[in-house]
């Protein structure tokens, strides 16, 4: 018993108290949408009236497009994950397996060019986009495949950068030898390469698909229609400004809007942990 | 080789062949007006768009609406020729700036436009003396009291904080601003204190006198929002955060609330007790700012080629009977036009109009904005300097007072 | 079998659909983009169809078939974007200096006129007279009579044939026939320009469809000589190099209200080093964005580590501690961001009503600071769990077993075995955390906004800016925003985060392996 104690008990102790850290915020928001007076005000631990008022406004208020909110957000940024990783791997795949000349003056340039932030350039990526939305204005400023663009654009460095990490965990050796059988490096990408890659380029495309969830500043100058705005946006709005202070609403539309992602997460850690260690674990 | 020659070709003439399907595309539908506008405006204007859609015969509107006026502000900014508006309706301090920067047309007014609107309204939205736009509506702050606890309007500023000190225990503060925020809504309390950003003439025009005695207000906050050892004294909170709140659970006797939100607290059974906020010295009242939002031309109209028609839209919503009285409907704020305010007012439209009868300081752009450092600015962090940090309210408040002359004399060239 | 999809006709046909498909959309954009006069972005998409088609109707270079669509992306998303900001940087672009010469020159002509004494201003109609020139029909309230004006004459119009309209305003004559709404309309881009002939000092220009005012020019533009001239005063007006034109007389007197972006090169970099009011702010902070990506990343990975030392052990409930653990990253940041925000609100906050305290945490520098940093210890510390507990499990246990047969206690192992080995494993990531906090804009912005400023004290800088945030308020600043001066910071930045990733990069030996 003692023994047990030495060795284990420090590690409950830790790990119950970091737990309460993490969820405490949390806990705080779930009795926040039940409190109908709209204030983050922590008066009490255990709520002293639960109601639903927050939750049946966002659904049934019609100057509240929460539904579209979330449906423009998961379209976006699904799309942004999966397309992003279909361009990204196959250069990724050129950038770890190939070889070329100017290989490694190319990556050189490649990591420079990622690590400039793209917040920096907002201004001229808005230029651009507002260019673009002239001639062709499906996909220009204010749209959202416009916002699509950008994202996939944005994130193409960081992402080609990030899959080659991951690439390179994956052993080489099965296309070594189909290359020794003649294969052609097409052959090798499609029939040997991506079966073996999908458990990563899946975690890759989840955390994609979380960035541009969660991403705010370009999102709030792009789209502006209401029925057009992002969920970040569109609950940012509740809270933002000076004339609102809606905390309410905005607890449970976080809530509602964060399960699913939350849920999908937990239940991929695993393929999460390994894909977030293979980028480092290659000593 | 030949096949890879036949495959060229082929590409590009299946590229060429599919792009003549499509015309070159048309340039903006002929002859549509883009307003843009906040969240809250925006789809009033819709509405309103709605209800009759002969504004200008042979025009059409599009409105876009933003989340905030910070958004709505952040793409103006960033608008160029392309995608810019041809009307927004914006603030009025964004005037100098819009002008600088190139964005704003000069409008003049038929005398029937003009004498809708005071010659203080029209001011509000010129710049080096050329108007850009019309006003649209009034935004004013007044202070409302909770008469379940306080019987009558404070006389003076003194008397409220002699309430509160006398009723400190079941009080969380006495006067705490629920609108406008700690710069344009707390300037009433500023300048209750004698911190005036600028003053104004009898005959209109800006004093350039100094216009805050440093001494004055470090004497004054001492006395009134300060403890003997130098602590605030818990009747003027350093934010606006709560406010709305305990004042409606009658936690605050004293709040300055906006003429935006006076609906809200009528829905909680509260009666417009309103005045502005109470000077020093009995009987008197201490200025807050009365500003107009205005409907702006942008230069962007003449590169649309719609200028005329957006320059009539402009007459014809805002500057009308019909339009005024319309909009003033579906918006609920005060008008900015005579017809406007005169149409059916509410007791809340009453009583923030009576406000700014009493005294009101028009916001001017040029000065407030500054030069390193604007009014905006200066005015929180002094609430913050001398009633969270405890720092000494003369140190401060002689910085306060350096910061409006420098601000008071480059506006004052600019103007 | 499958490898026949790689191979052959069908394959072929395939490949030939796709390329000319996408051909065919980027050609009907980059004829939208020529039609427009957006050369620049048409002269790229006809690089981009010639070299998609190049790549793969070639076999000239494989490596370029599998990143040319990256590759793309990257020059039209990041490369441009950051040549962009590259130039901006080298201009006075700021508040008051937005326009480009021409624009400025034009806009400065159309405001540069004054109105009569009076400010006499007639209800008019717009038509064409008897020779189908545009005209207005007005009733002149100065001396009461009717006229038609045309750019070049005026002629008075006999009381007796003119028709008025419901709103008491002249709408026809015998020699004048009103315009329809939708003739009106269709000359919107012409009419405001016209000027009406009134008495040869003044003119009548329109103001809408339906009044005219009078006007004079009051400046003048020498085309030759690239100046202004004050027709009233005589005072010239000369182009400064610096994006205004300024009274030869008074250096500091701009004409008009706008000015324009005028190259100045080096400027903004030189002035944030030898001015003291830039100076000062960039390098405050500067050094609290070294110190607050350095505590994120060294509190992150601290805790994040002991909790995978702790549970890196088939302890009870470690599935359940594991779920809870993570999800503060599983939560959406933007989100959480904000209810922190809340938490720490002085009145209602929690985090007051937890410590029964009543802390202004946003309002003093250094309980923002400390406020900052824990909501990124809550945000970033999951990570560092994860990454560190599989970074555990890859240390062969053959080290420690046998260290342990040596004699050594567990902290020895920890400190000398398994410590180094983590770090040496996961110091890429460390690096990769820090460059990512030194531009964690998202955090810093949605929290505290940057704040507080000590604005009395003239500082333009908040306590928890880091610098992306600072750059991005100059950059965006109500009333006086400096898109160059921005630009230059964005470029110093950009310099910085990559010099520290490309020596920590070094130091971890990972650029070794590009070769």
């Amino acid at each position: 018993m003692k023994k047990w104690l030495r060795n284990n008990l420090w590690r409950h102790a830790l790990a119950i108290s970091v737990a309460l850290f993490s969820l405490f915020p949390l806990y705080l928001v779930v009795i926040s949408s039940f409190n109908p007076t709209g204030s983050l005000n922590l008066t009490s631990f255990i709520p002293r009236e639960i109601s639903f008022a927050n939750y049946t406004l966002l659904f049934h208020d019609p100057r509240i497009p929460y539904l579209t909110w979330m449906k423009n957000s998961l379209i976006i940024a699904g799309a942004v994950a999966v397309l992003s990783v279909v361009i990204g791997a196959a250069s990724a795949f050129a950038f770890s397996r190939l070889r070329f000349k100017g290989k490694v003056s190319g990556l050189k340039l490649l990591l420079l060019v990622q690590m400039f932030p793209a917040i920096l350039a907002i201004s001229a990526v808005y230029v651009i986009m507002e260019r673009v939305q002239t001639f062709a204005p499906g996909i220009g400023l204010g749209s959202k495949p416009g916002l699509l663009l950008v994202y996939l654009g944005g994130a193409m460095g960081v992402n080609i950068w990030l899959l080659k990490g991951f690439v390179d965990t994956i052993p080489a050796e099965l296309d070594e030898a189909a290359k020794v059988d003649g294969a052609s490096p097409m052959q090798i990408y499609w029939l040997i390469f991506i079966p073996l890659a999908t458990p990563v380029l899946s975690v890759v495309m989840l955390l994609s698909f979380i960035g541009t969830f969660n991403e705010f500043i370009l999102a709030r100058l792009f789209l502006v229609d209401m029925p057009d705005r992002t969920i970040a946006v569109g609950l940012q709005s509740f809270i933002g400004g000076q004339y609102a202070a809606n905390w309410g609403p905005f607890a449970a539309g976080s809530i509602i809007a964060s399960v699913p992602i939350v849920a999908i997460f937990l239940s991929l850690q695993k393929y999460i942990v390994n894909g977030l260690t293979a980028g480092s674990v290659k000593g | 080789m030949k096949k890879r020659l036949s495959v060229v070709s082929f590409a590009a003439a299946a590229a060429v062949a599919l792009a003549g399907f499509a015309a070159v595309p048309a340039h903006a539908a002929g002859g549509e007006i883009v307003i843009w506008a906040d969240g809250q405006r925006g789809p009033n204007l819709q509405k309103l768009m709605s209800q009759k859609n002969d504004w200008v015969a042979g025009y059409s509107f599009k409105i876009v609406s933003y989340s905030s006026f910070d958004a709505l502000k952040a793409a103006f900014d960033n608008a160029t020729e392309k995608s810019g508006p041809d009307i927004i309706l914006a603030a009025n301090d964004w005037v100098p700036t819009a002008a600088k920067a190139g964005k704003l047309a000069p409008v003049t007014l038929t005398p029937k436009v003009k004498e809708q609107f005071t010659a203080g309204q029209l001011f509000d939205l010129s710049y080096k003396g050329k108007l850009y736009g019309l006003p649209v509506d009034v935004n004013n702050v007044g202070m409302i009291y909770n008469a379940k606890l306080v019987k009558s309007a404070p006389k003076s500023f003194g008397d409220m904080v002699d309430y509160y000190l006398a009723n400190k225990a079941s009080l969380k503060a006495g006067l705490c601003v629920a609108g406008g925020g700690m710069s344009w809504g707390a300037l009433g309390v500023s300048t209750a204190l004698g911190a005036y950003p600028y003053k104004i003439k009898d005959d209109g025009s800006v004093d350039s006198a100094d216009p805050m005695n440093a001494t004055t207000v470090a004497a004054n906050v001492s006395k009134y929002l300060l403890t003997s050892d130098g602590k605030s004294n818990g009747f003027f909170p350093a934010t606006d955060t709560g406010c709305k709140d305990n004042f409606i659970a009658g936690k605050v006797p004293f709040a300055i609330i906006g003429n935006w939100e006076w609906k809200d607290y009528l829905a909680k059974g509260f009666a417009m007790n309103l005045s502005p906020v109470p000077g020093t010295a009995s009987g008197t009242y201490a200025p807050s700012f009365g500003s107009v939002s205005g409907a702006l031309l942008t230069t962007y109209a003449a590169k649309h080629g719609v200028e005329a028609g957006a320059k009539t839209a402009l007459f014809n919503i805002f500057g009308s009977r019909t339009g005024a009285r319309m909009y003033q409907k579906i918006e609920g704020r005060p008008a900015a036009s005579k017809d406007g305010a005169s149409f059916s007012p509410t007791a809340g439209q009453k009583g923030f109009a009576k406000v700014a009868g009493i005294t009101s300081l028009p916001q001017i752009g040029a000065i407030l904005n500054g030069d390193k450092t604007s009014y905006w600015d200066a005015l929180p962090s002094f609430w913050t300097a001398v009633l969270v940090d405890g720092k000494a309210p003369a140190t401060e408040a002689a910085k306060l007072a350096a910061i409006y002359k420098a601000n008071l004399a480059k506006g004052i060239s600019d103007l | 079998m499958l490898v026949s999809v790689f191979r052959g006709k069908f394959a072929l046909v395939l490949k030939l659909i796709f390329l000319a498909a996408t051909s065919a959309i980027l050609g009907l954009l980059a004829q939208h983009a020529l039609a427009q006069g957006e050369f620049a972005i048409a002269i790229f998409l006809i690089f981009a169809i010639l070299s998609i088609n190049f790549v793969y109707l070639t076999s000239k270079s494989i490596p370029l078939k599998f990143f040319l669509p990256g590759l793309l992306f990257l020059l039209a998303f990041v490369v441009g974007p950051i040549l962009y900001t590259l130039a901006m940087s080298g201009f006075q672009y700021q508040t008051g200096n937005i326009l480009s010469k021409p624009e400025a020159i034009e806009q400065l002509i159309k405001t540069g006129v004054a109105q009569d004494p009076d400010q006499t201003i007639f209800d008019v109609t717009i038509g064409k007279n008897k020779a189908g020139e545009i005209s207005i029909l007005y009733l002149n309230t100065t001396t009461n009579v009717y006229a038609i004006s045309t750019e070049k004459t005026r002629t008075i119009e006999p009381a007796s044939g003119v028709k008025m309209n419901d709103f008491d305003v002249p709408s026809s004559s015998p020699n004048f026939t009103a315009l329809t709404t939708d003739e009106l309309g269709s000359l919107d881009a012409s009419i405001p320009k016209l000027k009406f002939f009134y008495d040869g000092e003044y003119y009548l220009g329109l103001e809408g469809f339906q009044a005219a005012s009078l006007y004079k020019q009051a400046i003048r533009y020498d085309e030759a000589k690239d100046q202004f001239v004050d027709l009233a005063t005589g005072d010239i007006y000369k182009d400064n190099g610096r994006g205004n034109f300024a009274n030869v007389n008074n250096k500091e007197q701009f004409l008009g209200s706008v000015g324009w972006r005028a190259p100045i090169w080096f400027e903004h970099y030189t002035k944030l080093f030898t001015e003291k009011r830039l100076r000062a702010p960039f390098i405050s902070v500067f050094l609290w964005t070294i110190s607050f990506a350095g505590l994120s990343v060294l509190t992150t990975f601290a805790l994040g580590l002991l909790l995978a030392l702790a549970l890196n052990k088939a302890i009870r409930g470690r599935r359940i501690y594991r779920s809870i653990l993570i999800l503060p990253y599983a939560m959406p940041s933007v989100m959480s961001i904000l209810i922190w925000g809340g938490m720490f609100d002085t009145e209602f906050g929690a985090i007051n009503n937890l410590l029964g305290t009543h802390i202004a945490w946003f309002q003093n520098a250094a309980f923002a600071r400390a406020a900052v940093i824990l909501v990124n210890l809550w945000l970033g510390f999951p990570y560092f769990y994860l990454v560190a507990s599989g970074a555990l499990q890859a240390i062969p246990s053959e080290l420690s077993e046998a260290a342990a047969i040596d004699g050594a206690s567990p902290r020895q192992i920890f400190n000398k075995i398994t410590l180094p080995l983590l770090l040496k494993i996961l110091s890429p990531l460390l690096i990769a955390s820090f460059a990512y906090n030194f531009n964690n804009f998202n955090l810093i912005y949605l929290l505290t906004g940057g704040g507080p400023i000590a604005q009395l004290d003239g500082d333009i800088a908040g306590g928890t800016d880091i610098l992306i945030s600072y750059t991005y308020k100059i950059a965006f600043n109500e009333g006086n925003s400096d898109l160059g001066l921005a630009s230059a910071i964005s470029v110093i930045i950009f310099l910085l985060v990559a010099s520290i990733s490309l020596y920590g990069l070094k130091k971890s030996k990972v650029l070794e392996d590009f070769a």
